[in-house]
């Protein structure tokens, strides 16, 4: 662990502050939230040092709104208040759980929703839930300002559609809406504050009427170098009525959309077999919900 | 490149503060090596031993992971400024081994009082999961917390 007693830190009063930094220092400083990833990155010499742009204070940066049906949280929302939102609760049931199962009670009320987006675990517990969210990242420097679908915003491990000059200022959503049922799932090698082995979220439309599943998205994590949809799998239930047949078939499937490496939480084979069986649990607890 | 200084005030356990420390510091650096406040623990100093555990604005956060710059203007209390029937607790059923990780559990059980008075136990178990005893003496630490809540 190295001292970082020589590093300068800037406090902006303001968001467009930050940016006429970030215009000014771009790739010469990194942007800290939290700081819950980047302080100990920085200490354990996983990263380089160098001075910091300190954001922690811009509570403009801190809401969730929904409107005209879309769910907005500003950057620096951390995941204590997104968890126990009830905007999110109603709106997105499934990012509400995944919120809480990112750390300790210490993480989740400093950790911030932009953080873990730009910080690019692939095991980071957020992503599944706005993958099968279809998020939106909407990003702002001082000249310009654009949205990334948040499928295209990761262009391989760790590698972001993003400038140094860009800060991640939202995120946002459409509505979950009738009919929808979401479920978070994470396999850690412990009960709290584990890193995941495998996570994943799934998200299905269930046609009351046909009684068929009309929509399905199923996001995984930690199995590949980004978060990974399972297009197959999801294929495979789309038009199904969630019989065993279909689960166990889309459970099978995901291993198409899978890479996933041997580290110290897991083998490659385990997260394999993992994926499969948490999916095949998930999409059991969605069938026996919409079986009620 | 040379120590960098900056000054901060903030209020630290009820009282008005100001500190010439690197900004870059971690709060607990401040806290231990520069206030000299040393009650609060360094466990692990990556978030996830608990022992550092301070409030930051009534919530509990890791003060190894918190820059200094991060409490500027804030409110941070540590195991000197939590209520004492806390600790009381902790003493009086024996909660204490070590003791290492108890400063981190005092505060820690003083945001879960905050924010349910009476908790369940599977509220404190819920809540102190980010504290690590290596004794392994959680049965008493959770009669300490239900002892302190009188519940």
């Amino acid at each position: 662990m190295r001292s970082l007693a020589d590093v300068d830190v800037l406090s902006p009063a303001s968001v467009d502050e930050a940016l006429e930094i970030l215009h000014q220092k771009a790739g010469g400083i990194k942007i800290v939230a939290g700081g819950t990833d980047l302080i100990v990155q920085m200490k354990h010499r996983i990263i380089g040092k160098t001075d910091l742009l300190n954001i922690y204070m811009l509570d403009e940066l801190r809401y969730i709104r929904l409107e005209n049906g879309s769910v907005r949280v500003g950057g620096l929302t951390d995941f204590a208040t997104i968890h126990k939102s009830p905007v999110v609760r109603t709106a997105a049931p499934v990012l509400a759980e995944a919120a809480s199962t990112i750390g300790s009670v210490q993480i989740l009320n400093k950790a911030s929703i932009a953080g873990n987006i730009v910080n690019a675990s692939p095991a980071a517990d957020s992503l599944p839930a706005l993958y099968v969210l279809e998020a939106d990242l909407h990003l702002r420097s001082k000249a310009s300002s654009r949205t990334v679908p948040i499928r295209d915003f990761y262009k391989g491990y760790k590698k972001l559609d993003m400038r140094p000059d860009e800060l991640l200022v939202e995120v946002s959503f459409k509505q979950v809406g009738d009919g929808y049922l979401g479920k978070f799932f994470k396999h850690g090698l412990r009960q709290g504050d584990a890193i995941a082995v495998v996570n994943g979220a799934v998200l299905l439309k269930w046609d009351a009427s046909s009684k068929a599943v009309s929509e399905a998205r199923i996001a995984l994590g930690a199995v590949a170098p980004t978060v990974v949809r399972a297009e197959k799998a999801e294929a495979i239930l789309v038009g199904s009525r969630l019989e065993e047949t279909a689960i166990v078939n889309a459970s099978r499937a995901v291993q198409e959309s899978i890479s996933p490496i041997d580290d110290v939480r897991g083998s490659a084979a385990y997260r394999r077999e993992m994926s499969t069986n948490y999916v095949y649990m998930t999409l059991r607890m969605l069938a026996e919900m919409v079986r009620k | 490149m040379g120590v960098i200084l900056r000054e901060f005030s903030f209020k630290l356990n009820g009282q008005p503060v100001s500190v010439k420390a690197p900004p870059a510091y971690t709060l607990l650096e401040t806290l231990r090596y520069v206030i000299r406040l040393t009650g609060t623990k360094d466990g692990c100093s990556s978030g996830d031993c608990g022992a550092c555990t301070v409030l930051l604005d009534g919530r509990a956060v890791h003060s190894c992971l918190t820059l200094i710059s991060h409490v500027q203007g804030r409110e941070v209390v540590t195991v000197e400024g939590v209520d004492p029937k806390i600790v009381k607790a902790y003493a009086s059923e024996g909660a204490v081994q070590c003791g290492y990780c108890i400063p981190g559990l005092v505060v820690a059980t003083a945001a879960l009082l905050r924010e349910h008075p009476k908790p369940s136990t599977e509220e404190v178990r819920e809540m102190l999961k980010g504290n690590l005893c290596r004794c392994t003496g959680y049965v008493k630490i959770v009669k300490a917390v239900e002892a302190a809540a009188g519940v």
